[in-house]
């Protein structure tokens, strides 16, 4: 792991048990409704807090939004060409196609990130939280080394594909 | 399978069939529409009252036009299947379709004859690359110009065009010393497009990387209008900035005999196919490598869940009594866990 990663990752790991601390909040604006609050555009801001915002550099970025009852986490993955562009759309997509087997996965990233997470107090009661950070941090570690191994797969098959093409011209 | 077969698995299997029946004195009831790479759709079909004597095979291809504007098409079809007993190209074709061959079942083809009719669409595909290996043959012998060899111009040649895709054609330029293939290529697909520029990356490195494949024509890939196109004003050459173009340099060694003039023609007519085939495969790899990787993923989420499976391997009693509806253990009707 690289010098700059851990301190990264350490740093998503602390905000995120700072933030994972949600109540059941029942609506105070509709009756009988409970809904993550984060994801509500109202007017009572004494319901959502300062939102954190940490950044490895331009391109690796998590935003973690919090509020009394949810949060949000958004994830930035790394893409340095347009085969990473391509191939963390594909993934992000893929994984989203699939969001009801995450339970925390939100269906649509926030504008500007990769892949978005919505963490309600449903879930820090049915889960427990430490793990739940656990497999957010997994889950960024994983995701780089996974991009960079399709690409590097990508090219090792070009390679072979077109070697075999023009080895059939060796007279 | 890594190499496409130039030949028409299908077709050699029906033709096969049909010739095996009709010996047996079986004759079976043919009719039957074959489709091969790049909209090319083939018809096989016999008459009722002759089934035990003719089969006919109808062909409709998208580079017909193009292939029979370069001329000669005709005679070297002629040509091929003359070598072929029982084979004779009809001189009205069936409706709605470009050439017909009939094949005489009685004349007991032989295997080769099966393949030459299975080789049927490439055959058509190959004849104006046999028209650029007559003009190479011709011009090589042109004495150069010095003048002319100074611009690196050798003497005029005719440019044979095959359009064998709506968007796409392949353009056949021969010079003195080489014959130069164009593919001009339009990527529909955003990731196709992506995938297909590494892809075309690795065609072009190949060679000078691999030492053992030195000697394959030389690949180029730019959006640049290569120079042999001159000034050819060929409708698919208008416009669109989008357009690659994949350029293989043909030396005389790739040509030299008859065997090899048709293994790099066979190669040639497929590439297309073949560089695509293996975007898709690529694709299809990765579809099923992100699959394993949700999977695990989901399984350390899984981890994270509080009534986790310690909870399964109590005794049946224990958990019959102590889960009730409320508890943390909840569970639907068909024994999932509830995890909301």
């Amino acid at each position: 792991m690289s010098q700059s990663l851990r301190p990264y990752l350490n740093a998503v790991r602390f905000s995120l048990e700072a933030a994972l601390t949600l109540s059941n909040f029942s609506s105070q604006e509709v009756e009988r409704h409970n809904r993550p609050e984060i994801e509500v555009a109202h007017q009572s801001a004494e319901l959502l807090l300062q939102p954190m915002h940490i950044s490895r550099n331009e391109n690796e970025q998590v935003l973690i939004e919090s509020s009394v009852n949810s949060v949000r986490v958004s994830l930035m993955v790394k893409q340095a060409d347009e085969i990473e562009q391509i191939l963390v759309h594909k993934f992000t997509r893929f994984l989203e196609q699939r969001a009801e087997a995450f339970y925390i996965l939100r269906r649509e990233p926030i504008k500007g990130y990769s892949i978005t997470f919505l963490i309600t107090n449903k879930h820090t009661e049915s889960m427990k939280t430490n793990k739940l950070v656990d497999f957010i941090i997994e889950f960024m570690e994983e995701v780089d080394k996974e991009i960079s191994e399709m690409k590097l797969f990508l090219n090792a098959r070009a390679r072979f594909v077109a070697e075999a093409y023009l080895g059939e011209f060796v007279y | 399978m890594l190499q496409l077969k130039p030949y028409n698995l299908l077709i050699q299997k029906t033709v096969s069939e049909a010739v095996e029946a009709a010996q047996q004195g079986r004759p079976l009831a043919l009719d039957r529409i074959i489709s091969d790479f790049d909209y090319t759709t083939f018809h096989m079909y016999n008459t009722a009252e002759d089934q035990a004597g003719t089969v006919y095979l109808s062909v409709r291809t998208k580079a017909w036009q193009s292939v029979l504007q370069c001329g000669g098409l005709l005679e070297y079809l002629q040509e091929v299947y003359s070598g072929c007993t029982g084979v004779t190209l009809l001189q009205q074709p069936e409706q709605g379709y470009d050439l017909t061959l009939a094949l005489q079942l009685t004349s007991s083809p032989t295997e080769d004859t099966v393949l030459q009719l299975s080789l049927l669409k490439t055959h058509i595909m190959a004849s104006p690359f046999k028209l650029a290996f007559k003009e190479f043959d011709v011009l090589k012998n042109v004495p150069v110009d010095p003048e002319t060899a100074q611009l690196q111009q050798g003497p005029a040649s005719s440019l044979f065009a095959i359009q064998y895709r709506d968007d796409e054609t392949i353009f056949i330029k021969p010079a003195n010393d080489r014959i130069t293939v164009i593919f001009d290529t339009v990527f529909e697909d955003e990731t196709d497009k992506i995938f297909g520029k590494v892809f075309l990356q690795e065609f072009v490195d190949a060679r000078k990387r691999n030492r053992s494949i030195q000697s394959a024509p030389q690949v180029l890939y730019s959006h640049e209008r290569p120079l042999e196109l001159g000034s050819s004003n060929h409708p698919n050459l208008q416009g669109q900035p989008s357009r690659g173009y994949i350029t293989f340099v043909l030396f005389p060694r790739h040509f030299q005999t008859q065997e090899v003039q048709l293994s790099s023609v066979y190669q040639l007519v497929l590439f297309r196919n073949y560089f695509h085939y293996h975007i898709k495969c690529a694709k299809a790899y990765m579809h099923s490598r992100m699959r394993y990787r949700v999977n695990t993923f989901v399984k350390v989420l899984n981890r994270a869940k509080v009534d986790d499976d310690d909870n399964d391997n109590q005794p049946a009693a224990e958990s019959s009594t102590g889960a009730t509806s409320t508890g943390p253990t909840r569970r639907t009707a068909t024994g999932r866990k509830l995890v909301y």
